[in-house]
């Protein structure tokens, strides 16, 4: 084979709408040269009636199936409405409320090879799970029912050569707001596909459409509603571009065991979305959240989304899916671009790093006897780093990025003279898969001493992860809690209150080496309790930020040591004023001792010049041990200015 | 004419992407959970062609596969002329990672085009080695397109005297 000239079909981006032409014209042409329709209406009527009654007799529209192939969740008025809120999704004006009225429309439009639906084509294609779970429920006469042929389902399902799913979650990525909790989506592996070419599979994905340049709207509406989601079909390999190129994210693969008939189901549904769109909710009905419609009505004996109220994490659905018996197959571990560097990096010796970086600012080095004088292997492996390196400049938002770009040629043409193919480098993750962590939602009991009185002490927290909170299964140094809250009762003042509340504490620690120099930062927005002017327990609200800077080391299992710098605003009645404005910083470690004791230890000053004019030294100890994937125990001592608080407690993760 | 070439494929491909429109300046969809804008954003190299494809990708609104897209505005079904046109938009998305694998003599990416070029799999190994041997020439064209990489490891593979015999597009 080979190109020359124009493909046929694309010579230019306006044929295709010739052909559309062509297509429409022939498509009137079928179309008239159908034998009268009216001769057949009459039988077509009956039986049409038939099957209605039939599916009535049958109660089939309060089968579990029916409403997942719709997407009814029950509602609060006792009935159901469905998610779907694309109106031509519903073949009935009344679909949206009442199954049987959708299911008797259904029928009827089985009938006619009227296109509907925004995929436009013959019911019988475009809702072709209805038509073949309908099919098999009420067994179909085909010489009273004409079957349709479905060309572009047969097109799609053959380009898509399906022989497994795999459940594909690249992590969490605090970078971009957007992916701080994962994803996921399916990738449709492919018949005769290699660990090396899957790649080339398909996938299905559900994703917000955001128009352009929507700003801090963005937000509000990925939250609280008003964007369209949509399912697409993407190659893998533009999702692995996108996630560990670009995104510098980990991503895990997950074969799931689905029959080949739960394969032709998933398929059948899936092609059923491009009639529809939900409203797109980040929190909850995001992408994990309709990944699990499809996976449900493969196998309907799964019972996913239920177990999902307010919230869906990307993870959790992860934890769902796997702890669902016999459902997991063999477990992949993609790295990341930073990771692959890392990891290869540290297979260099110390004279082989330093080369290494020289060549990374100078390509000619490859040609002095220095680099010359390594055996042939070593040559291409320092290579091989380099390039690594490179790319990943290439892509990043260094404003540099075109000499990265002509280094990363230089280097590229000097390693394929070497005529050695590279040796397969087993890399291997900095965390576990994220099927083994902790669920999200935390519950903590515990007491302790505050100054001269003693407490007991309940707490709350909706998601997701603390830096102490155990690390397997999560993006390591990243912090994120939302929606805490933890009352006290002490025993001496005889008083209950709110201790502290969160409403967002996120850290995230990126430790820097001589290639990665990110910058670590944190937002904190909450609530805790003072002794301020007299006021022994007193409420005081906190907004801070912090930017600052990590770095790693290896003395026991692994310790992170980090330094912010920070401004805080506190709003309290305790304070002149009832506010106080200020700055400074903070500095600290975080010590892993064994695989499940880790410490953390921080000291800051705050120096408030505006408001009441005050300053604050804090410190703070912690020290968690793991019991079992969703338990932990925790001592923690905080000092804040003239307050000591010593607190043991037990944790569970639900 | 060869990029025009692509650049018609890629065009074609939009127009039929539905919801599509030509994102001008900054593009706004991308990965995430779901929600990709900001990473988008954050994207430099926003406005190249390559970003451009997997915007439009990303925020395809439909189930579309290229065979659809191609199957349903009237191309041809020919096996073989889709099994071209496949390569050279893998190779037209993936240059980047594809140049590395040539000069390193191995990867997933080497090997999946080879599987899309028709190289039986226990042959790969041959054609990493042709492809690594040929890069350097390869590169020094000052302008490198991927229908030109195409032909070029096309070419390679037809001069072979084992790949040739075996390779099941040419």
């Amino acid at each position: 084979m080979s190109v020359t000239g124009l493909p046929p079909c694309s010579g230019s981006p306006f044929l295709p709408l010739h052909d559309a032409v062509i297509h429409i014209l022939l498509a009137i042409v079928a179309f008239v040269s159908i034998p009268s329709q009216s001769l057949a209406e009459p039988i077509a009527q009956e039986y049409q009636e038939e099957l209605i009654q039939q599916a009535r007799r049958s109660r089939l529209a309060d089968e579990r199936e029916w409403h997942l192939l719709l997407h009814y969740r029950a509602n609060l008025l006792g009935g159901v409405t469905s998610e779907e809120d694309d109106e031509g999704f519903f073949l009935s004006p009344r679909g949206k409320h009442d199954p049987q009225a959708e299911l008797n429309a259904t029928i009827e439009r089985f009938f006619s090879t009227d296109r509907v639906g925004r995929s436009q084509q013959p019911a019988q294609c475009a809702f072709i799970a209805r038509y073949h779970w309908l099919k098999e429920r009420l067994r179909f006469d085909s010489s009273r029912l004409a079957p349709v042929t479905c060309d572009r389902f047969d097109r799609w399902r053959a380009e898509l050569n399906p022989q497994g799913v795999s459940l594909i979650f690249p992590a969490a990525f605090l970078n971009n707001p957007a992916s701080m909790f994962g994803h996921t989506f399916l990738r449709i592996d492919q018949k005769g596909q290699t660990e090396e070419t899957r790649i080339l599979a398909y996938t299905i994905d559900y994703a917000a459409d955001v128009p352009p340049d929507a700003g801090l709207e963005y937000a509000y509406k990925g939250i609280f509603g008003g964007y369209k989601g949509f399912f697409s079909a993407p190659p893998y390999y533009l999702k692995v571009k996108a996630y560990r190129d670009i995104e510098n994210r980990d991503m895990w693969e997950y074969q799931l065991n689905l029959t080949v008939s739960q394969i032709d189901r998933l398929l059948m549904h899936a092609w059923e979305m491009e009639n529809a769109y939900f409203e797109y909710f980040f929190f909850k009905e995001n992408c994990s959240y309709h990944i699990l419609s499809l996976l449900e009505y493969a196998n309907p004996d799964l019972h996913l989304m239920d177990q999902f109220h307010l919230w869906t994490i990307p993870a959790e659905t992860v934890r769902a899916i796997v702890a669902y018996p016999g459902m997991a197959g063999v477990t992949t571990y993609r790295p990341s671009r930073s990771t692959l560097i890392k990891r290869k990096r540290a297979l260099l010796t110390t004279h082989e790093r330093k080369l290494s970086k020289q060549i990374m600012s100078n390509p000619e080095i490859t040609g002095e006897t220095s680099f010359r004088a390594l055996p042939l292997q070593r040559r291409a492996l320092v290579l091989d780093v380099v390039s690594e390196y490179l790319r990943y400049k290439g892509e990043s938002d260094d404003p540099e990025v075109k000499v990265y770009k002509e280094r990363n040629r230089q280097v590229l043409i000097e390693r394929s003279r070497l005529l050695v193919p590279s040796e397969k480098v087993e890399i291997l993750p900095f965390t576990k898969q994220p099927d083994v962590g902790h669920r999200t939602s935390r519950a903590t009991v515990g007491g302790g001493w505050r100054n001269d009185d003693t407490f007991e002490e309940v707490s709350l927290r909706a998601v997701y992860h603390d830096l102490l909170d155990p690390e397997e299964g999560y993006t390591p140094d990243a912090q994120i809690e939302m929606l805490g809250l933890a009352v006290r009762h002490y025993n001496r003042a005889d008083q209950t209150r709110v201790e502290r509340a969160t409403l967002v504490n996120i850290l995230s620690f990126s430790p820097m080496d001589d290639l990665f120099r990110a910058p670590s930062w944190k937002v904190n927005l909450g609530m805790q309790t003072i002794r301020r002017h007299g006021c022994q327990l007193c409420s005081n609200g906190v907004a801070g930020v912090g930017i600052g800077a990590a770095l790693e080391s290896h003395l026991f299992e692994r310790e992170v040591y980090f330094a912010f710098a920070e401004a805080e605003a506190n709003y309290s009645k305790a304070y002149d004023e009832r506010h106080r404005i200020g700055g400074g910083g903070t500095m600290g470690m975080l010590v892993d001792v064994t695989d499940r004791w880790k410490l953390m230890v921080s000291g800051s000053y705050l120096r408030y010049p505006l408001g009441d004019k005050s300053d604050d030294i804090r410190w703070y100890a912690g020290s968690r041990y793991t019991l079992a994937q969703n338990w932990a125990v925790r001592l923690d001592y905080n000092h804040r200015d003239r307050d000591d608080d010593v607190a043991f407690s037990v944790q569970a993760f639900f | 004419m060869k990029k025009l070439a692509m650049f018609a494929l890629v065009g074609a491909f939009f127009a039929m992407q539905g919801g599509f429109a030509w994102a001008a300046g900054t593009p706004d969809t991308g990965p995430g959970c779901g929600l990709g804008k900001i990473a988008w954003q954050n994207y430099p190299h926003a406005k190249t062609k390559g970003a451009q494809v997997m915007i439009a990708l990303t925020n395809g609104t439909g189930l579309n596969t290229l065979a659809i897209s191609f199957g349903t505005s009237g191309c041809t079904d020919d096996g073989k002329w889709w099994a071209e046109q496949k390569a050279v938009m893998f190779a037209e998305l993936n240059s980047d990672a594809l140049a590395q694998e040539m000069a390193q003599g191995r990867g997933e990416h080497l090997a999946s085009l080879a599987t899309l070029l028709g190289v039986p799999r226990q042959e790969h190994t041959t054609f990493f080695a042709i492809a690594q041997e040929r890069y350097a020439g390869l590169t020094n064209a000052s302008d490198l397109s991927a229908v030109a990489m195409v032909r070029a490891l096309n070419e390679a593979i037809s001069a072979d005297p084992v790949l040739a015999k075996v390779a099941l597009n040419k």
